[in-house]
């Protein structure tokens, strides 16, 4: 059992640690006929980031600042407008519809538009994560509160519980689930939605900015020790939820028991 | 399903009338000037395919390239030109050593940095003598003199554009209380006064300024070239390796390229509706606008037209100490020899 887990784990890191390995000493260049300066080997790239941390990091925490602020409202609105549409279906449910029209525009064109809503980089960033986040959120948790197990609401209805009763105690454990899910989908979605606006808005710092002035100038390490920056937050952030989820999520399951 | 296949079709269809209309036009522009004659080449004579990056898209600021393309000059000296447009994120140094293109357009200090990272690249021809970078900002915010710009906001496209920015901010010692700000390729910026001062180029931006509705006591304009903190911008380069096995292709290119530039010079309506006729960007006015400025840095006043593309190594060595004192990142101090920036072929090509 436990040499299972522990070939869980090393395999997976073997083949990493292999593939770092012929990274390093010139595979990949040779395959693909690249020159250092084309594709730095990942020793140069870690010698980048320890070089410049103080800059890396401060450029990180712009970005995932950023990102994490309009993920939150996102959601928020996102699963406001999916209560709405549940609470009050008549009305409501075409919100849902409007709101997955704001995700059918792309963020190349949702950048300059905020620009000229919001005069710092903060606020331009924050404007299009929000939009980007709000539909998963909305559609997903819509989906959670709606599924219900057969028969549940009916049971509620015989018991004559009153609205408050069925959402809080019926649809909110049920939608748990998908609004993980959706929070697991807009931190990956809401972190390359913060760089890409890095790329238009007016702010010189963040990683999105970093990564575009540096690849055009050629300082091809810099750029890549930014993408592996925002790898590492997006991981972190990514693990960090999980555990959260696998909490609430046995909180809930314990519930159904 | 069927939707679908309706829908590839039509875009198929679409795009072949598109390029049957390039085709069409293209060939109209190259059968008509047979004016020249020197030109020995046939139809039967195989043309030596090139293709020029270009560092922005096809408008004015090249027009020289655009008047021997159209004109037949290339065709003349037994080129098939194909001109690429350049934009934000079209890296004229990375496409040209790719292969994607063989000779490109580009800032010197742009060109500087890709040098100091080992790229194999030489410049051939400069064909801009002067800066033509501009730092404008409305009266009214207080700006009257590069001084004033302390606490201030300042636009920059970055990507290399700012280092003549940074050199002036230096020269008045203000490096640390000003903010850069990133700048969109409009003038609403600073138009609407989100930012102080923004970048604009003599030839572009400048006028786009303007058209936004300020007279010209309204703004004030700080010039790279007064402040003696110019660096120099648009030359032709290529990679060392491409210009030796093509040394005479190469000297061809720069002879038609320069006598484009010499017809645009001489008439710069001409060119700007040469130009407006060929992109279609904005108008035909603001290209004309474009050609006679454009023309200011190609030949400054009291230059001899007979040294368009003259690699002034002084100014290369200015533009090289800046990128050293202003780019804390170069890779290695800039190489300025033969190596670098080649004059030979420039020389061929125009007797000088």
């Amino acid at each position: 059992m436990t040499a299972g887990k522990a070939g869980k784990v090393l395999w997976p890191l073997a083949v990493g640690v292999a593939f770092l390995a012929v990274w390093q000493l010139g595979g990949i260049h040779a395959l693909l006929h690249f020159k250092p300066f084309q594709l730095p080997v990942p020793l140069t790239i870690l010698e980048t980031v320890i070089d410049n941390l103080p800059k890396m990091l401060s450029d990180t925490w712009i970005t995932a600042s950023g990102a994490l602020t309009g993920m939150i409202i996102g959601s928020l609105l996102g699963f406001l407008v999916a209560v709405i549409a549940t609470m009050f279906p008549k009305w409501g449910y075409p919100g849902l519809t409007l709101v997955s029209l704001f995700n059918a525009i792309p963020i190349v064109a949702l950048s300059p538009i905020m620009n000229r809503w919001f005069d710092d980089g903060f606020g331009q960033k924050v404007g299009v994560v929000t939009v980007v986040c709000m539909a998963t959120m909305a559609i997903n948790s819509y989906r959670g509160l709606n599924d219900l197990r057969p028969f549940t609401l009916d049971l509620m209805d015989s018991y004559a519980a009153p609205g408050s009763a069925k959402f809080f105690k019926l649809r909110l454990p049920n939608s748990l689930p998908s609004i993980f899910t959706a929070l697991k989908i807009n931190i990956a979605n809401g972190l390359i939605a913060a760089m890409i606006s890095e790329y238009f808005a007016s702010s010189t710092a963040g990683l999105g900015f970093s990564i575009k002035d540096n690849l055009r100038k050629a300082m091809m390490a810099k750029g890549w020790s930014c993408i592996v920056m925002a790898a590492l937050v997006g991981m972190l952030l990514y693990s960090v939820l999980t555990l959260v989820e696998r909490r609430a999520v046995k909180w809930h399951a314990s519930q159904n028991k | 399903m069927q939707k679908k296949l309706l829908a590839l079709l039509l875009s198929f269809a679409l795009a072949a009338t598109l390029l049957a209309g390039c085709s069409s036009s293209s060939g109209s522009a190259t059968a008509t000037p047979t004016a020249a004659p020197e030109a020995t080449p046939t139809e039967s004579t195989q043309l030596d395919h090139l293709t020029l990056q270009l560092k922005w898209i096809d408008h004015s600021q090249f027009m020289g390239y655009l008047v021997a393309k159209e004109k037949g000059y290339y065709e003349d000296e037994g080129i098939d030109i194909e001109i690429l447009a350049g934009g934000s994120d079209i890296i004229p140094e990375q496409n040209v050593y790719n292969g994607v293109a063989d000779i490109g357009v580009t800032w010197v200090s742009s060109l500087m940095t890709y040098q100091a990272q080992g790229y194999d690249l030489t410049e051939v021809a400069q064909m801009f003598q002067n800066s033509g970078l501009l730092l404008v900002s409305k009266k009214s915010s207080g700006i009257n003199s590069p001084a004033d710009l302390a606490g201030k906001k300042i636009g920059s496209w970055f990507g290399g554009n700012e280092y003549e920015v940074y050199a002036l901010l230096e020269k008045y010692g203000l490096m640390d209380s000003v903010t850069m700000v990133q700048q969109d390729y409009t003038m609403d910026q600073v138009a609407e006064g989100s930012i102080d001062a923004a970048s604009a180029m003599t030839y572009n931006e400048l006028k786009l300024f303007y058209n936004e509705g300020f007279s010209e006591d309204e703004v004030n304009v700080i010039d790279m070239n007064e402040e003696g903190v110019a660096m120099l911008e648009d030359c032709l380069f290529c990679t060392n390796e491409w210009a030796e096995a093509n040394h005479d292709l190469l000297v061809r290119f720069l002879r038609a390229s320069i006598k484009g530039w010499k017809e645009a010079l001489a008439d710069t309506d001409a060119a700007g509706t040469l130009c407006y006729n060929y992109c279609g960007s904005i108008s035909e006015a603001h290209q004309q606008y474009m050609a006679a400025e454009v023309a200011k840095l190609v030949a400054p006043e009291g230059f001899d037209t007979n040294k368009i593309g003259y690699i002034d190594m002084d100014a290369v060595q200015q533009t090289a100490d800046y990128l050293v004192k202003y780019n804390k990142d170069l890779a290695a101090t800039p190489v300025v020899d033969e190596t670098t920036f080649n004059s030979t072929y420039w020389k061929e090509a125009t007797g000088n």
